[in-house]
């Protein structure tokens, strides 16, 4: 399964009687990916789920116009992120929050997730990470969590490498005034 | 920050992912999402299936509709000119049937005039550039009139 290139998969997807077993490989290579990518933002699992679901879905549905120049994972990865935000967009205007009571309210669904299970030091970051703006945390979560290289970021997020460079500096930052200050 | 980025560097090492999920979740998330889009597959084909019947009674009925707003349009169409210029004159006679006592026949005349009045202006200018012409080539009026 793993020896399918990104190029090879979209070969196969292209052929009408294997676009569905090409999909499957897809969906089996990127769900874990994506599912931590998504879970970092929303941080419920249940929340995940439904976007990762919606992810998948508009990647079946897109996968036909895809130029194959492009490259795979980073569109899968900006489907996500856009997913991932437009959820936190709409829980925001349903339970009528202000961003920072979001966060907060993110902070708490953490503490009492059945599905964390860090010790105390891994909490302490989770909610430093939590601390930080939306476009803020999804570049360190990229960045610090899954060492991705700021050219892939900047495809996926459409800002330029050094917006990302500043960007994660100051995550870096911020959260450690939060650890200093706790 | 360089002693913070190496502390973080550490936390990484020793971190074991702290999010966990449920028991066979990524096992069982492909089959999950194959089901979902054949659902949506199985949805969108009855919506097309329904749309396939529908097409040529709504053909139809968009046709019977589009004729018979363009026949609206071209019968308001025609009336509207005509009652314009009906109405246009009617509104005239009534005007000078209701309001013509507040007018003498002076400022009808004047009014007519008003209309010439550029006309006229006009032509005096040309009349007195053409004087002027033969008074300073000094033509006299028999000459001319030989001439034409």
């Amino acid at each position: 399964m793993s020896e399918y290139s990104d190029k090879e998969l979209l070969d196969l997807f292209s052929d009408k009687e294997k676009r569905n077993y090409a999909f499957n490989l897809i969906v089996r290579k990127y769900q874990e990916k994506l599912y931590w990518h998504i879970r970092k933002i929303v941080v419920k699992h249940d929340d995940t789920d439904d976007i990762l679901q919606n992810t998948f879905i508009k990647v079946w549905k897109g996968l036909d116009g895809f130029r194959k120049d492009s490259k795979l994972y980073t569109w899968l990865y900006r489907i996500a992120t856009n997913e991932s935000l437009t959820f936190l967009k709409q829980q925001k205007t349903k339970y009528l929050l202000p961003i920072v009571d979001y966060e907060n309210h993110l902070s708490e669904t953490l503490e009492c997730d059945e599905y964390f299970n860090g010790d105390e030091i891994q909490c302490k970051l989770q909610k430093a990470i939590l601390e930080l703006p939306e476009k803020q945390r999804i570049v360190f979560n990229l960045k610090y969590f899954e060492e991705m290289k700021y050219d892939d970021m900047s495809e996926i997020l459409e800002t330029s490498v050094g917006a990302l460079k500043a960007s994660y500096h100051h995550a870096v930052k911020k959260i450690e005034n939060y650890f200093k200050e706790d | 920050m360089k002693n913070f980025n190496e502390k973080l560097e550490e936390l990484k090492g020793n971190t074991i992912n702290p999010f966990s999920v449920p028991k066979d979740y990524f096992e069982e998330f492909p089959t999950r999402i194959q089901e979902k889009i054949v659902s949506e597959k199985k949805e969108l084909s009855w919506a097309m299936r329904v749309l396939y019947y529908v097409k040529p009674h709504f053909a139809l009925g968009f046709m019977i509709i589009a004729f018979a707003a363009i026949s609206i349009t071209a019968v308001d169409f025609i009336l509207s000119g005509r009652n314009e210029a009906g109405l246009g004159n009617e509104l005239f006679t009534r005007t000078i049937e209701v309001d013509a006592y507040e007018f003498t026949e002076q400022h009808f005349i004047d009014v007519l005039l008003e209309d010439k009045k550029d006309v006229i202006e006009k032509k005096e200018i040309e009349t007195d550039h053409y004087i002027n012409y033969l008074v300073n080539e000094d033509i006299d009026y028999g000459t001319l009139i030989d001439e034409l």
